[in-house]
């Protein structure tokens, strides 16, 4: 005997061979790839946005407002640094921080003449130095000098990064004074002026470079509200912009600024002053007796956590401080001012803070990856039928294997490891055409916020006319199907050469609206992979139904079958 | 009928290679069954060359699957080297026509998407794994190529059976069955779909393996073919005559 028997259907080299060709010869197959390769990117580009989108948030959180935040508006908490000096001494906390939050309206610089922009705007008065300890304050602060040569390099000529020496303005928004003069400084948010104008490369330029903020100030205007509730003067202030902030988050870069905590104070009656008794008899300069001292208050306590504590315990043990603090100051007879009880207190961690805003873009996480896995299936029947077809086609093929002494597990195999094929490549293409999405979101993005270039209308209007020709020429040999696929074609192409003609630019992610400055590109590895191997699996379940129905062919039917 | 697979069949001849005793075989067409083999018997001792003839619908075709084991006798018995073919498994089954028998069609049923060398290789492909393939690959090709050159196709190895003419699919088909040194060549009307002057020479090929000593079974309607043979079994309606 020529050829020892060895009977491995899975491993004879007869069904990679035949897999091989019955990819590489025909359409079909290619068409079952592109379906399961635009089905895997699409719920790998689906949902790697969206992870993007919720990591940002959550990262977004620490970054603005460290781990807990205790809050008391409007009032404030009174005798702050003291109970700051209790957190601090908690197991779990890092660093915290005072703040005052308060809405106000902001003169600014531009334009030019007597009337200038007024706009209304969050202001937080700050410790930029305890400030910066709880959240990355300095991460957000964009003139700075660049972090490398090479990243100086990296930047547009244009960018004043690039042009200037801001080692000064740094500096100043570290300490949020303008050092030269010691006068008070504020930060903005990046899309607060509305001269700043995002580029492409994701950096910033001023549309006139005479409106560069930095060079310029600003005035605030802060409303005071007494304890009634009712509203006081306002009080104004004039501010050198020290610098700018970009934090990413659209809502936060569009209306916040940063003034320093005293001057917040100053301006919202919030700081320390003295008690007079409007009872007694002025003296005569006509004041009245001082009986006592208001101490300064705090809108807002910031902190953060150590390393490997969680924000909730550190919520769990912020809480009973507070109420210590309470107690103790409500029993000092000495104290005329007392806080606020424990029950009126917010005390959130960042993420219940932005619970309202977190707990949807999980959810709708969720429902498109449920949603979305319909995709699945959509593969495994697109595979189905394809299969189907291929089988009926290749009866008289299986015949002949069998004939020559394939096996039907043999068979069975050549279908299944034909739609493991199509899974494993359809899958590579997907995760490939995703991460290609995926890394130029922002680009695309952008294109399609501008309108079409004209040498891509006139491109597909070439290709229509060669396409048209195309039609002729068939139309002269009487081709029917050419002529239909040539139309068709052409029809196609003039189509989007005329959907170009007539776009116009239009921002899908408005950030405005979707609270992000930029779409998240970064791939979700750990989603992309599940997708990928679940539609591997649904492949080879499509080919199973079909795969079965070959190995059950009889083989002197397939024979005969014509 | 049950019978151990190596047990030897009471009947069985002395010197016989392959055989069919009393094989009926019944097909169902819808509602109707249509018996097609009735009560046929052969013999075909090794070395010789039997022809089936009969004509259209007579159940040569069907005799012949029977003794290639593609298909199950409905009753009697089909025997290789004394054994009961029809007692194997599915898997000894696969085995037997991988291993010793050699299929020839009228129609050549080669596989169209494959060239020639690889349809020729096609029976190796499926006899051995991926193991002994890749260390006896070279062998294997080698004796695919002999064969191919002994027919005239040495020309021809990297084409499409769509390119080639009848008389050259038809020798690569023989090329294939040849491919594993088979014990019996079983051709269906090998001649059947082409001219006389390259049936003949089809005939001359397999007459050429015959004299080699392969022994040869091969069912036609033409009794001038057929009288290429040793011997000839007449085969009317389902019943050797």
């Amino acid at each position: 005997m020529f050829l020892k028997p060895l009977r491995f259907g899975t491993l004879a080299v007869y069904t990679q061979l035949l897999v091989r060709r019955y990819l590489s010869t025909r359409i079909i197959p290619l068409i079952a790839v592109a379906a399961v390769g635009l089905c895997v990117a699409l719920v790998v580009i689906v949902v790697s946005v969206m992870s993007g989108f919720l990591d940002n948030l959550r990262a977004s959180g620490r970054t603005l407002m460290g781990d807990v935040v205790i809050s008391y508006p409007v009032q404030g908490i009174p005798y702050y640094r003291e109970f700051i000096a209790d957190v601090l001494k908690l197991p779990g906390a890092a660093a915290a921080t005072p703040l005052v939050d308060t809405y106000g309206l902001l003169r600014m610089p531009y334009p030019g003449g007597p009337n200038k922009d007024v706009v209304t705007a969050q202001v937080w008065a700050i410790e930029p130095e305890t400030f910066a300890q709880v959240t990355e304050l300095d991460r957000t602060i964009w003139w700075k000098p660049a972090a490398s040569p090479q990243e100086a390099l990296e930047m547009a000529e244009d960018d004043p990064r690039r042009q200037q020496d801001l080692s000064g303005l740094y500096e100043d928004a570290k300490v949020l004074r303008d050092r030269a003069t010691g006068r008070p400084g504020a930060l903005l948010g990046m899309h607060v002026s509305v001269v700043n104008q995002r580029q492409r490369d994701g950096s910033y330029r001023p549309r006139n470079s005479t409106w560069w903020m930095p060079n310029h100030e600003i005035t605030v205007t802060l409303v005071p509200i007494s304890e009634k509730g009712t509203v006081s003067q306002s009080n104004s202030r004039v501010f050198k912009v020290v610098n700018e902030v970009m934090s990413g988050v659209f809502q936060v870069d569009k209306n916040r600024v940063f003034i320093p905590l005293k001057e917040g104070q100053e301006l919202l009656r919030l700081d320390e002053a003295p008690i007079v008794d409007t009872t007694a008899a002025p003296d005569a300069s006509g004041n009245y007796p001082v009986i006592g001292t208001s101490p300064a208050r705090a809108t807002q306590i910031l902190v953060r956590a150590k390393e490997g504590v969680t924000p909730d315990e550190l919520r769990v043990q912020v809480a009973e401080a507070y109420e210590q603090f309470y107690l103790q100051k409500s029993a000092d007879p000495n104290v005329r001012t007392r806080p606020p009880a424990a029950e009126y207190v917010s005390i959130m961690t960042w993420e219940q803070r932005l619970r309202d805003l977190i707990a949807p873009v999980e959810k709708e996480r969720q429902m498109m990856r449920i949603l979305f896995s319909i995709t699945y299936l959509v593969c495994a029947g697109l595979i189905l039928a394809i299969f189907w077809s291929i089988v009926s086609e290749k009866t008289r093929d299986i015949g002949i294997l069998r004939a020559i002494g394939a096996s039907r597990m043999g068979v069975l195999w050549i279908f299944l490891r034909y739609g493991l094929t199509i899974g494993m490549v359809g899958s590579g293409v997907g995760i490939v055409l995703a991460w290609l999405v995926i890394r130029n979101i922002n680009a695309i993005h952008m294109a399609l916020g501008n309108d079409a270039p004209p040498w891509l209308y006139v491109t597909f209007f070439l290709l229509a006319a060669g396409s048209a020709a195309l039609t002729v020429r068939a139309l002269t040999r009487s081709r029917i199907l050419s002529v239909l696929l040539w139309t068709v074609a052409t029809l196609a192409l003039v189509g989007i050469g005329t959907g170009l003609v007539l776009h116009r630019g239009f921002l899908i992610w408005d950030p405005a609206v979707y609270y992000f400055a930029t779409i998240p590109s970064e791939m979700d590895w750990g989603n992309a992979w599940i997708t990928a191997v679940g539609a591997i699996v649904f492949s080879v379940l499509g080919a199973a139904v079909p795969a079965a129905r070959a190995a059950d062919i009889d083989p002197v039917r397939a024979l005969r079958y014509e | 009928m049950t019978m151990h697979p190596h047990s030897t069949p009471p009947h069985a001849a002395e010197g016989v290679l392959l055989s069919a005793c009393d094989v009926v075989r019944t097909y169902r067409m819808g509602r109707v069954e249509v018996p097609v083999l009735k009560s046929a018997s052969i013999d075909v001792k090794p070395g010789e060359w039997v022809a089936i003839l009969g004509s259209s619908g007579s159940g040569k075709s069907t005799l012949l699957h029977l003794l290639g084991g593609l298909d199950r006798a409905d009753s009697g018995m089909v025997t290789f080297r004394g054994e009961h073919v029809g007692g194997y498994s599915q898997s000894r089954l696969d085995r037997y026509r991988n291993e010793h028998i050699g299929f020839v069609f009228q129609f050549y049923h080669l596989l169209p998407e494959l060239n020639v060398l690889e349809n020729t290789l096609l029976p190796a492909t499926i006899g051995i794994g991926r193991f002994e393939w890749m260390r006896r690959q070279g062998e294997i090709r080698d004796r695919a190529r002999m064969l191919l050159e002994r027919f005239g196709l040495s020309h021809r190895f990297r084409h499409r059976p769509a390119e080639l003419s009848g008389g050259e699919r038809q020798r690569v088909a023989i090329a294939r069955a040849l491919m594993h040194n088979p014990d019996v060549l079983l051709a269906d009307e090998p001649t059947g779909n082409l001219d006389a002057k390259t049936g003949d020479t089809i005939l001359d090929m397999i007459a050429e393996q015959h004299r080699a000593g392969l022994t040869v079974v091969m069912v036609t309607h033409d009794q001038w073919i057929a009288a290429r043979a040793d011997r000839t079994v007449h085969l009317v309606d389902g019943r050797v005559a």
